[in-house]
């Protein structure tokens, strides 16, 4: 058994940054573009309680393996995907991704990415994330300074984290609203 | 896998509340067990955290170049505050924080003015000259006819000394006395050890109490002189260096790959949270930038994102260790 921290260490600095590959992978064997953040993590899953048994000597072998059986399991019980699918998928040319060479970012480029990031939230959302990150304000100083209430201060930040999250992992970093919070249809008459 | 989303949300909850004020030992128990509870949870966790601490570099900025002209038009124009963007990157964390100034003139008799911790108070004299007190300070004045006095008692005070060369102006600073006729500089005290950063013009330094009386050292603008005891130390030209002493008059600290130890020391002059850094190695690390003076909290959560330090939080202290 592997000790949970050192589990959760080699998760943050050894996997998360493929994220990017391993999207990109997904992305290309599974037509269903809603599904690939939902299979990401289901293969981050799957690699997680593996490697709790038993540490990957190599990460990127390890974790794309894992999401190559992951796809060609859920072709074969989704039917719906069509065969050739996973022949490809058997049969490919698992180098080409495998050695992908992955380059850790300096510290000036992870910053670029942030700032990147950030100039994509909305404006609201993004002066959020500052008041927080930088000035260090709790959510109910936040709330203050803005004169919101901290439940919108709350929902936005998380907003915020998600997209920034998906953009400095190597997602699009758009913020993703939920359907349900569309606002109502106005009724009939 | 439909329940990704929903262990999205529950993970950005679990942080967000994590870094307010009143985590409890229940509330820790709680994300425990529901980190326990699925793998699924802790991907999500771990994923969504790794991302937010990433985004903490914002304030980590110690790159030159960098703090972007496009965070100008950011709209803190509405807040109560005014915050800067400057280009230069070592500007990039100013916060010019409000500070309370307080303009009305100085009667020419003798006056005593005081800052508690974290206070900050600009002075008017009558003479034209300006005074600013930092954090902890005490100050004494008195405009004469022949001569202009100010007793700096405890703490730090920044001159901007209208010119008059009929009338000296001098800064009493316990075995250390400051003369100038007319320029821009600061006293700082710790205890025994007077610091003198000129920005502008020249002052002269003597020594008026123990063996080295009557002995004087001259600087001037980009110097700053250390005297302790018999010893009075110059450090010759450096703008830099003056800026960073008086970074302090816009709210923020400016430091130069200092050691941790030392900034934390920085840091206590202004704020009643103390930062204690607990063992050597957390010590002795070396660090640059510039941080907003009051925000102590910030700091430690850079810490903890940039350096991968532990912080630990109560009510009167912020614990930083290894």
């Amino acid at each position: 058994m592997v000790d949970q921290s050192a589990l959760d260490d080699w998760f943050r600095r050894e996997v998360l940054p493929l994220e990017r590959s391993l999207a990109r992978f997904v992305q290309r064997n599974w037509r269903v573009k809603e599904e690939v953040m939902d299979l990401v993590h289901d293969i981050y899953v799957l690699a997680f309680s593996g490697a709790r048994a038993n540490m990957p000597a190599n990460t990127r072998q390890y974790l794309f393996t894992v999401a190559r059986n992951h796809l060609i399991n859920r072709a074969k019980r989704a039917r719906i995907v069509s065969f050739d699918l996973v022949a490809d998928l058997e049969t490919m040319d698992r180098h080409s991704d495998l050695f992908d060479t992955e380059r850790h970012l300096s510290a000036r480029e992870a910053l670029r990415r942030v700032q990147a990031g950030l100039e994509k939230l909305p404006p609201r959302v993004r002066e959020i994330v500052w008041l927080r990150k930088v000035e260090g304000l709790n959510v109910r100083e936040t709330a203050e300074r803005l004169g919101i209430g901290k439940d919108a201060v709350n929902h936005q930040v998380m907003m915020g984290m998600k997209a920034l999250t998906d953009h400095m992992l190597g997602g699009a970093g758009k913020i993703i609203r939920r359907r349900s919070a569309a606002p109502p249809k106005e009724a009939d008459q | 896998m439909s329940g990704v989303r929903e262990a999205q949300d529950r993970a950005a909850q679990w942080i967000v509340a994590r870094e307010e004020p009143g985590w409890s030992d229940e509330d820790q128990a709680a994300f425990d067990a529901w980190l326990a509870a699925s793998d699924l949870h802790r991907v999500a966790w771990l994923r969504l955290d790794e991302g937010w601490r990433q985004t903490g570099r914002i304030r980590a900025l110690g790159a030159p170049g960098m703090p972007p002209a496009e965070f100008t038009p950011l709209v803190y124009r509405t807040s109560k505050r005014r915050w800067l963007f400057p280009a230069s990157i070592a500007a990039s964390l100013m916060v010019v924080v409000g500070l309370n100034w307080n303009n009305a003139p100085v009667s020419e008799t003798m006056a005593g003015y005081h800052t508690p911790v974290g206070g900050h108070r600009q002075l008017a004299l009558a003479d034209g000259s300006k005074v600013e007190l930092n954090t902890a300070s005490s100050a004494r004045a008195a405009l004469d006819t022949d001569r202009r006095e100010i007793w700096l008692d405890r703490g730090e005070a920044f001159f901007d000394i209208a010119h008059d060369p009929s009338r000296p102006f001098i800064v009493h600073a316990g075995s250390r006395e400051i003369t100038v006729l007319g320029t821009k500089f600061s006293v700082r005290r710790d205890g025994e050890r007077v610091t003198v950063s000129v920005l502008e013009g020249r002052v002269r330094i003597d020594e008026v109490s123990g063996p080295g009386i009557g002995r004087s050292t001259t600087i001037t603008g980009g110097d700053i002189a250390v005297a302790q005891g018999e010893a009075t130390l110059v450090t010759a030209k450096s703008d830099q260096r003056v800026e960073g002493a008086l970074a302090w008059r816009e709210g923020i600290l400016s430091f130069d790959q200092i050691p941790l130890e030392d900034i934390a020391a920085e840091f206590n002059r202004y704020n009643r949270k103390r930062l204690i850094i607990d063992g050597a190695e957390a010590a002795e690390i070396r660090i640059g930038g510039t941080f907003p003076l009051s925000k102590p909290r910030a700091f430690a959560s850079l810490l903890r994102d940039a350096y991968g330090l532990r912080v630990e939080e109560t009510d009167d202290a912020i614990k930083i260790s290894h």
